[in-house]
């Protein structure tokens, strides 16, 4: 028996250790100068830790400081009041460690939340079917999650394209319903984390007509949240915006399907008077893959997409981040979906990755991507882009204008000041509406500024 | 009593007819392993020049090599017209036989399906006047390329590995060619079927090119059905050896 443990032992050993993923010391600062260049990731899927790690380096390294990922209530809380955070806990501890802030968006129902065997409609319950009367458990758990990661997790989608019949469980879509889940989260949302801010979810971009089974145009579901009373129970939206074969700068039509439907979105806002209320988007991007009807040329997927950075950065001032779909899926679909990657399976990123992370981090472009008189490559923040905010460094009389990029760079900043100060300190994306930045007339700044040292801004 | 051994080599024929004709083939024919009787092609009719539909017909260097495959067999070709996303669904639902539809062999897939031997490479190719055939040929030289596209990756890699050239990036494969013919760049890296057809517009050109990377178009069967695999392997090694696929190649690109 002791001769048999022993030869286990040494066969074991003889069994190459798995990559390590041990955390990074000291934690990694994202150097960004357009801080708005977000990703949307596929994290919670992976099995190996290394690779989540190496995700996240690789957002890092890209000038991304900002995440959505998506947390299924189903992979957490498997049996009711019995949480599993191990997978969410690992994801905020190496995304905390790369410097990268986390957007959570949070839905996928357990089985034990959709309808019960004895309900006759317990068949054609799907992943997304969450009963009215459910609303309170997903609340419990929202609230939960809000609570496990305040500070870390600030910021929380309430579902995902609720405008979709596919998202709804299969039933007809309902703007009534939605509201009513929005109602039933916030409050407890804010008892547990009083600093959190609720995004009512990303609509899919779709022109579906009333009464459709396969879902509701986007527009029109927004107004009839706003009509219901959505308004009171979230704190920002999410939109999701794609410019599927249009160019960035094509004009938005109600019965067209291109990036800048966005701005139509952000219309139905100011006629509800909700023009103070941000916009996250949370999806965007175009798609080259060679076989999609809906897709672009490679080269038109890099343009495009950084025509729409600097759009959103110059024109949107109401977007608070721009998240690009998708980084990286854990495996491939082998169809057009791949083709929205910023990296392959293999960790191998491509021309786009390169062509947003020369654009984020401010490098000048390499001769691998022409130089366009308007276009990519050659334009700068002004002071157009700059919203008048100030901060101050902690211990210093030095003052700091920002943008809504909230990033101090030679570009951001007024003159005067001594750049090797600068190059000191750390601000980065603040989690909630600030109460401390003010701009000249006053007026508070819609984020909170924060230095290195974690102290708000004066 | 007549002795047994005078009747022994009668019996040993009478054994092994018996055992010949009661022993099922080792090959099946094609009727028993096409059921239907006919061959279902699956196909995306949307990818120009390997397959097009039209209000009525389908037409293509792929509707003409599947069309080769079931002359070869003899038996008739039906083909199905499916989006590109559902071809792989179509074909493990047993609603086709086999897919052709400029599919690359994806060894990630290899266990699920069987891929025949590719009848074209798609990859990269370099395309000059010049004696440019790899791209260590460059340095000093000026390359045109498609950015954003798998030729930048690749652009990407060989700068890491040898000494600097020009870059010359462009917005599509065409433009990229057009300045090698305009004297703008010493070569172009790009994909073979725009190579191809560039170099069939302007035959008076006199430029060549060679592969630098592999991209294997395959006709694709299920990896449960290897008796499938193997006619349709059998059939178009035939069309290898008697040059049909390089003719329909030729013909359509």
């Amino acid at each position: 028996m002791i001769r048999l443990s022993i030869a286990v032992w040494a066969v074991g050993a003889l069994v190459p250790a798995p990559p390590r993923a041990a955390l990074e010391v000291p934690d990694r600062i994202v150097e960004t100068l357009h801080p708005q260049v977000c990703l949307h990731t596929r994290l919670i899927d992976e099995v190996e830790e290394w690779k989540l790690q190496r995700s996240l380096q690789l957002v890092r390294e890209m000038g991304a400081n900002t995440i959505v990922e998506f947390f299924p209530w189903a992979y957490i809380e498997r049996a009711p009041d019995q949480y599993d955070w191990a997978s969410a806990d690992r994801i905020v501890r190496h995304a905390r460690n790369q410097g990268i802030h986390i957007i959570a968006r949070l839905g996928l129902v357990p089985g034990w939340a959709r309808q019960t065997a004895d309900d006759p409609r317990a068949e054609r319950s799907t992943l997304n079917t969450l009963p009215a009367d459910r609303f309170p458990d997903f609340a419990q758990f929202a609230a939960d999650f809000a609570a496990r990661y305040a500070g870390s997790i600030d910021h929380l989608i309430i579902w995902n394209e609720p405008n979709l019949a596919f998202e709804w469980g299969y039933q007809q879509v309902d703007p009534t319903g939605y509201v009513a889940l929005l109602r039933a989260v916030y409050a407890p949302i804010h008892a547990a984390n009083p600093n959190a801010v609720v995004l009512a979810a990303g609509l899919a971009p779709t022109l579906e007509p009333p009464g459709s089974p396969n879902g509701l145009n986007d527009i029109l579901y927004l107004e009839a949240l706003y009509a219901n009373g959505a308004a009171d129970y979230f704190d920002a939206l999410a939109v999701h915006t794609y410019g599927f074969t249009e160019p960035p700068e094509a004009e938005p039509q109600p019965d067209a399907l291109n990036f800048r439907r966005a701005e139509l979105l952000r219309d139905v806002m100011l006629r509800h008077a909700d023009a103070d209320t941000p916009v996250y988007i949370t999806e965007m991007g175009w798609n080259d893959h060679p076989r999609w009807t809906k897709a672009v040329h490679a080269a038109q997927r890099v343009t495009y997409t950084l025509e729409a950075l600097r759009m959103i950065e110059t024109d949107w001032e109401w977007a608070a981040k721009a998240c690009l779909w998708v980084f990286r899926y854990p495996y491939p679909t082998f169809s057009y979906p791949d083709n929205f990657t910023f990296a392959n399976t293999e960790f191998q990123p491509r021309p786009i990755y390169y062509a947003v992370q020369a654009y984020a981090r401010g490098w000048e472009n390499t001769d691998l991507v022409p130089k366009r008189e308007n276009g990519v490559g050659t334009r700068h923040a002004s002071s157009a882009q700059l919203n008048d905010c100030w901060i101050s460094q902690p211990n210093s009389h030095s003052r700091y204008r920002v943008g809504t990029a909230f990033w101090p760079s030679a570009a951001y900043n007024s003159g005067g000041h001594d750049n090797s100060i600068y190059k000191k300190i750390t601000v980065f994306v603040g989690t909630r509406p600030a109460l401390s930045a003010v701009n000249g007339q006053g007026r508070r700044c819609p984020y909170a500024m924060r230095s290195s040292t974690g102290s708000e801004a004066p | 009593m007549i002795p047994l051994a005078r009747f022994t080599p009668f019996l040993l024929i009478a054994a092994l007819v018996l055992v010949l004709i009661t022993q099922p083939s080792a090959e099946p024919n094609v009727y028993e392993v096409f059921r239907t009787a006919e061959i279902r092609v699956g196909v995306d009719a949307s990818y120009p020049p390997f397959a097009v539909a039209t209000a009525d017909d389908l037409y293509g260097l792929e509707i003409d090599l599947a069309r080769a495959i079931g002359a070869r067999l003899g038996l008739p070709v039906r083909f199905v017209n499916l989006g590109f996303d559902g071809l792989f669904d179509a074909l493990t639902t047993d609603q086709v036989d086999v897919l052709i539809s400029a599919l690359p062999i994806d060894l990630a897939r290899s266990g699920a399906v069987h891929y025949t031997q590719p009848y074209f490479n798609a990859g990269l190719v370099l395309v000059s006047t010049g004696a440019y055939t790899s791209l260590r040929d460059l340095p000093g030289h000026r390359l045109a390329y498609e950015y954003g596209s798998t030729a930048e990756s690749e652009v990407r890699l060989w700068l890491r590995r040898v000494q600097p050239f020009d870059l010359l990036p462009l917005e599509t494969p065409a433009e990229a060619l057009e300045a090698v013919r305009s004297g703008a760049a010493e070569a172009a890296l790009v994909d073979a079927i725009t190579a191809r057809l560039y170099l069939r517009v302007h035959a008076d050109w006199g430029a060549a090119s060679s592969p630098v990377t592999d991209t294997l178009y395959a006709l694709v069967t299920r990896g449960d059905r290897p008796e499938v695999a193997a006619q349709i392997d059998g059939a178009l090694a035939e069309l290898f050896a008697d040059g049909t696929v390089a003719a329909l190649i030729d013909r359509w690109l």
